[in-house]
């Protein structure tokens, strides 16, 4: 018996790091999945896996992949919005156009496609969100990205509130976890392998973040198991963010 | 750096415990300057100069202390506007490494203390016709620092309490918040840094790791006391009030 026998999933952003491993869980417990991004189908992905060519950012886009999940599902139980881009800027540095790229995905994406998914979940569903440490304490130099994820805390609030309790939804917030985008906000840091060993020891479980440690929350929360549990922001962060910013220890 | 108002606390009495402690001291300093009259009480007696502040010996972990306190306070003043929960210790120690008498000993002060003096602060309080407790709380009671697992307890435990005197007693126009300072100059916080060998470029790195590239000053957190005390505030109840330079609101601080 797996925990999502028999369940239908999309995961949005699903071709790399934390959605990959996402759909990987999803499809280990049973789940029927499909996901989706902005370029082609990714040569990895089994073939029983959906993949659908979309831009979060697109109401177009988003209608389509409605109309996929009728057609490929007759409905949704688990939509998972981890679609989500960052701009390593402050606010002096950032133009409108990287304000429409980066709220299109990470806000109106995310605001979009549960407009859409939710009266297709005909047995009430379940969503997960990703928002992020960011959301709730700020990154440097991260500063839409920060408020985007703020955002999507509120959203996650608001829904299950006004559609509980046929919907759950809950949002996971990540710490730094090993994926491209970690690299790339290191790779800014003058000394990236010293920030690397600097990071690390912040954190109190000694390593950073896996993708799979996400998608093992992701799991949970998708299952009955988590059926008492809604409209929170559960942080899987390794203890990065329990423990106070100014570490005498490290000076 | 600070605006005082000789009648922003005129005919108010004020109590503030560990008034000889950094930010204790600096409380009743500023109290007495806004025209409220202040006992500081205290296991020490503080030297205030010239200031007319009175002092009550007071070990707040005992309940006859706390009674002996509200005694003198009603003989003199028939009443009591304020109470500054300011006393307080920090035990730097892993649980493992903290006894039951030190984890006792550090709740007694704490924990304690807070609720001993403001049970019985509450009857003067009503007396008064309403009152305004300010708690000590910490930032260290919503995240951790390391090796300060005890003193981290007592603050958690210091906003639960908060909240619930809150709730309890706002109906009688009674008042209740926090202050949870971050680092601030005192000679707990010396302490804290120990004998870490070059203190000043420790304190130099501690000022980096703040948005506001500075840790406060004992004035700091008297200013917002002083707010919190007084008919500015009288909407604001419950609260845990944190002030801290901002260093709480970031993420941790890698060196990037």
């Amino acid at each position: 018996m797996n925990r999502l026998d028999g369940r239908t999933a999309l995961v949005t952003g699903g071709r790399q790091g934390i959605g990959r491993a996402i759909v990987d869980a999803f499809i280990h417990e049973g789940a029927d999945v499909a996901t989706c991004g902005r370029a082609g189908r990714p040569g990895d992905l089994p073939p029983t896996i959906g993949w659908h060519k979309t831009d979060m950012a697109s109401a177009d886009n988003i209608e389509d992949l409605r109309l996929e999940m009728l057609d490929r599902f007759g409905g949704l139980d688990i939509l998972v919005n981890n679609a989500g881009i960052q701009i390593e800027k402050t606010i002096l540095d950032t133009s409108d156009e990287d304000w429409d790229q980066l709220m299109g995905v990470n806000a109106k994406g995310v605001f979009m496609a549960c407009r859409a998914m939710i009266p297709i979940m005909k047995r009430g569903g379940v969503i997960i969100n990703i928002g992020s440490i960011s959301g709730n304490v700020a990154d440097p130099g991260l500063a839409l990205y920060n408020a985007s994820k703020a955002f999507v805390h509120g959203l996650t609030r608001s829904i299950a509130v006004d559609h509980g309790p046929k919907i759950r939804c809950n949002a996971i917030c990540p710490g730094w976890i090993m994926t491209d985008m970690a690299d790339a906000a290191f790779a800014v840091a003058d000394h990236p392998a010293t920030a690397k060993t600097d990071t690390l020891a912040r954190h109190p479980v000694g390593r950073f973040g896996q993708p799979e440690d996400i998608a093992a929350m992701a799991v949970w929360l998708a299952s009955d198991d988590a059926a008492f549990a809604t409209g929170q922001c559960y942080t899987v962060d390794g203890g990065v963010t329990a423990a106070s910013p100014l570490n005498p220890g490290l000076f | 750096m600070s605006a005082v108002r000789p009648d922003y606390l005129k005919g108010r009495v004020a109590v503030v415990t560990g008034g000889c402690g950094g930010i204790g001291r600096a409380i009743c300093q500023r109290f007495h300057a806004e025209g409220a009259t202040v006992y500081a009480t205290d296991i020490a007696k503080p030297d205030f100069g010239d200031t007319p502040i009175h002092f009550v010996h007071h070990d707040v972990s005992q309940e006859d202390g706390a009674r002996n306190v509200m005694n003198q306070v009603r003989d003199d003043q028939g009443k009591l506007d304020i109470l500054v929960n300011a006393a307080g210790i920090e035990a730097e120690k892993t649980i493992e490494d903290t006894s039951l008498d030190e984890w006792n000993h550090s709740f007694a002060i704490n924990v304690n203390g807070t609720f001993l003096t403001s049970k019985h602060a509450l009857p003067l309080m009503r007396a008064a016709g309403g009152g305004s407790i300010i708690n000590f709380g910490s930032y260290d009671g919503f995240i951790a620092d390391p090796s300060l697992a005890v003193y981290c307890a007592t603050k958690g435990a210091v906003h639960a309490l908060t909240k619930a005197m809150a709730c309890d007693h706002g109906p009688e126009g009674i008042r209740v918040n926090a202050v949870c300072p971050g680092y601030v100059d005192t000679p707990m916080l010396r302490s804290f840094f120990g004998d870490s060998g070059d203190i000043e470029s420790l304190q130099q790195a501690v000022r980096d790791v703040h948005p506001l590239r500075t840790y406060g000053q004992p004035q700091d957190i008297a200013n917002l006391v002083n707010w919190l005390a007084g008919d500015e505030a009288r909407y604001a109840s419950g609260q845990l009030w944190v002030i801290d330079g901002g260093l709480s609101a970031q993420a941790q601080q890698m060196r990037l």
